[in-house]
């Protein structure tokens, strides 16, 4: 079985920093694969090398065939890749409604002749789009914020919404950076729920970034366990959950599972 | 239902506004401006024309400094090159009005691409700086292209006519610009509903997760740039049907100063804001005076003499108070004051 995602041979240096450091690993379609490892171990290094937004210094990246290191970043949403940023990046003078159309960018056609009129075409687009997003805020149980300026909610709202946003990809994989960090327990719950339905439902495949072990060791299929930039285990949760390296790790790091 | 969440069909989600009474009012401001020209004199009838080419104005410049967030302060040179383009047209070339209006259009959006290209990488005031060097350069393209553009001579703009109309003075030109504006108006709110103008405003919030979810930025940045300043362009069309004699100095630093107050004041990134920001501030030079004019005797006098200082500091002023106490400008203030009285008697 060929993998949807498969790293190589993967490295990324910031000038004399080596973040990533000969990364290997491969993502089968429809797992949760979590990709975790102490603060600083580059994670969110691998994902921004995945989604196209930095350049390795080496290595291949392959998605269903097809090299990411050498596509633009705006085609990633059109492969089916989307994902969530650690550090909030959502469009925060806009409503949710809007945050979540954006989402479906890659899915409309509208040129800008026909927008200016919004006749015929680009209006059953629209309407097509917005019945996929009400879907979308159904399934996040967001409705009752639907048009509030997403600026204005709270921490783990905006996350949500920025969940939501990658789901309006209607992506093959989804990447997800630190999902839960900032959310209370239920809000969490809530999280791996939906992750879990995705998988299930939609058959997606999610690869996470995931502090909160509990979290991971639940809903995983897979686990990559890195530290300073060298992936040091790798198998299902059981497997790395007694691995020397992870426990060395994450002790020497003192950060133990939540 | 008001403030309700629940809707019947789905075309009514798209739909501009499914309200009702938002309707209602609508069609009453059309229906007053559409008789304004009948009852009103000449001087207000003018006055209201300058006050309706400047929302185009501002429509335009929302769409690149509102919207998509590239902070222009080369519409002055903008608003040169389409006044210009009608002006060359009209006079030396004999085109129909019908024709050199979007023809304005079209040039200044061609144009745009001169210092949207090389601009690609900067934001903020490095953006700033460039096109206001631009519209510097464009100055001096004017002044010494003597044999298109006259160069320093100007140009005597007439002869436009529509259907036997001259549309550069009184009602007809009134006419003319008001349905400019109105199309203006209905093109950036139609833009702003689809994926086009979603785009632009995802690019101003966070330009990474723009291009992680799909938005080639060359692309809809250029885009940003046309279409801002095609409507620019044909907003300096227009100014030159009125004010009939053009030359570099109508175009001053001072009129993009204005159009930035135009939003700031209305509110950066509302469509409603540019034209709420415009017509105030195109109407204030005339309170100010009227003002004055009650205080009498000397005062007056005085600030005749000095009325275009005045506007400048004006300006200035609007810039400074709205950015630092109102920053989401009028448009934010007259939606607070709507959400408390929806909310009355639970305000808070
Ligand atoms: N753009 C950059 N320029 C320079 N150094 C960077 C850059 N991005 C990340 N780094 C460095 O690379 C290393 C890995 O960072 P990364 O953000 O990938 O870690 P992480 O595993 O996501 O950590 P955390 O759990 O804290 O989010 C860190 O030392 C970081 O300072
Ligand atoms: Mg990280």
């Amino acid at each position: 079985m060929s993998a949807l995602l498969s790293l190589h041979d993967v490295t990324m240096r910031f000038g004399g920093l080596t973040a990533v450091n000969g990364v290997e690993f491969a993502v089968q379609e429809g797992q949760i694969y979590s990709l975790i490892g102490p603060n600083g171990a580059g994670k969110t290094t691998i994902f921004n090398l995945i989604s196209a937004v930095l350049r390795p210094t080496n290595g291949r990246i392959l998605f269903d065939g097809r090299d990411l290191t050498k596509v633009p970043t705006h085609t990633l949403a059109h492969l089916g890749i989307a994902r969530t940023f650690q550090n909030l990046a959502v469009f925060k003078h806009e409503t949710v409604v809007n945050n979540l159309l954006v989402g479906m960018h890659a899915h409309l056609r509208t040129d800008p002749i026909s927008a200016a009129l919004f006749f015929g075409r680009a209006r059953r687009e629209e309407i097509r789009a917005r019945e996929r997003v009400e879907e979308i805020i159904d399934f996040l149980e967001i409705a009752d914020i639907r048009d509030h300026v997403v600026g204005t909610l709270s921490y783990g709202q905006q996350k949500k919404v920025e969940l939501g946003r990658a789901l309006a990809v209607q992506p093959r994989l989804l990447l997800l950076d630190e999902m839960v960090s900032g959310m209370n327990q239920e809000e969490r719950e809530d999280i791996a729920r939906f992750i879990l339905d995705l998988k299930d439902e939609l058959g997606m495949t999610v690869l996470m970034v995931e502090h909160d072990m509990g979290i991971v060791m639940d809903i995983s299929d897979r686990v990559c366990v890195v530290n300073h930039g060298r992936r040091i285990a790798e198998g299902t949760p059981d497997e790395v959950s007694v691995d020397p390296a992870v426990i060395e790790a994450y002790l020497g790091s003192k950060r133990g599972a939540a | 239902m008001r403030t309700g969440h629940y809707k019947e069909r789905w075309s009514q989600y798209v739909a501009l506004s499914d309200n009702p009474t938002v309707w209602a009012w609508v069609a009453a401001l059309l229906a007053a401006l559409l008789i304004a020209p009948v009852v009103l004199d000449g001087y207000s009838t003018t006055l209201l024309v300058s006050a309706l080419i400047a929302v185009v104005g501002a429509v335009g410049l929302n769409v690149l400094t509102g919207t998509t967030g590239l902070i222009s302060l080369g519409q002055a040179g903008f608003l040169a090159v389409g006044a210009y383009t009608n002006g060359v047209l009209l006079v030396d070339h004999h085109w129909p009005v019908w024709a050199t209006l979007p023809a304005s259009g079209v040039v200044a959006a061609a144009v745009s691409l001169v210092v949207g290209i090389p601009s690609l990488r900067l934001k903020g005031l490095y953006l700033a700086i460039t096109t206001l060097a631009f519209s510097f350069i464009i100055n001096h393209v004017i002044l010494y292209t003597e044999s298109v553009t006259h160069g320093p001579n100007g140009i005597f703009v007439n002869g436009a006519k529509i259907l036997g109309f001259d549309v550069q003075r009184g009602a007809p030109l009134y006419y003319l610009v008001l349905g400019v504006a109105v199309l203006s108006v209905l093109t950036a709110l139609n833009l702003a509903r689809t994926r086009i103008g979603r785009a632009w405003m995802a690019i101003r919030d966070h330009d990474v997760a723009a291009r992680v979810m799909g938005i080639d930025l060359v692309r809809y940045k250029l885009l940003a740039f046309m279409v801002s300043s095609f409507i620019v362009g044909v907003a300096g069309a227009l100014i030159s049907l009125q004010i009939r004699f053009i030359n570099i100095d109508v175009f001053a630093l001072i009129l993009s100063i204005e159009a930035i107050a135009f939003l700031i004041l209305g509110g950066l990134g509302s469509i409603g804001g540019a034209i709420l920001g415009a017509i105030f501030l195109s109407f204030l030079p005339e309170m100010i005076r009227l003002a004055f004019a009650m205080l009498g005797g000397s005062t007056a006098s005085l600030l005749g003499n000095y009325l275009f200082e005045i506007r400048g500091m004006a300006y200035g002023v609007v810039i400074v108070v709205f950015l630092r106490w109102v920053p989401d400008g009028l448009i934010g203030l007259w939606r607070d004051i709507r959400t408390y009285w929806s909310n009355w008697p639970l305000a808070y």
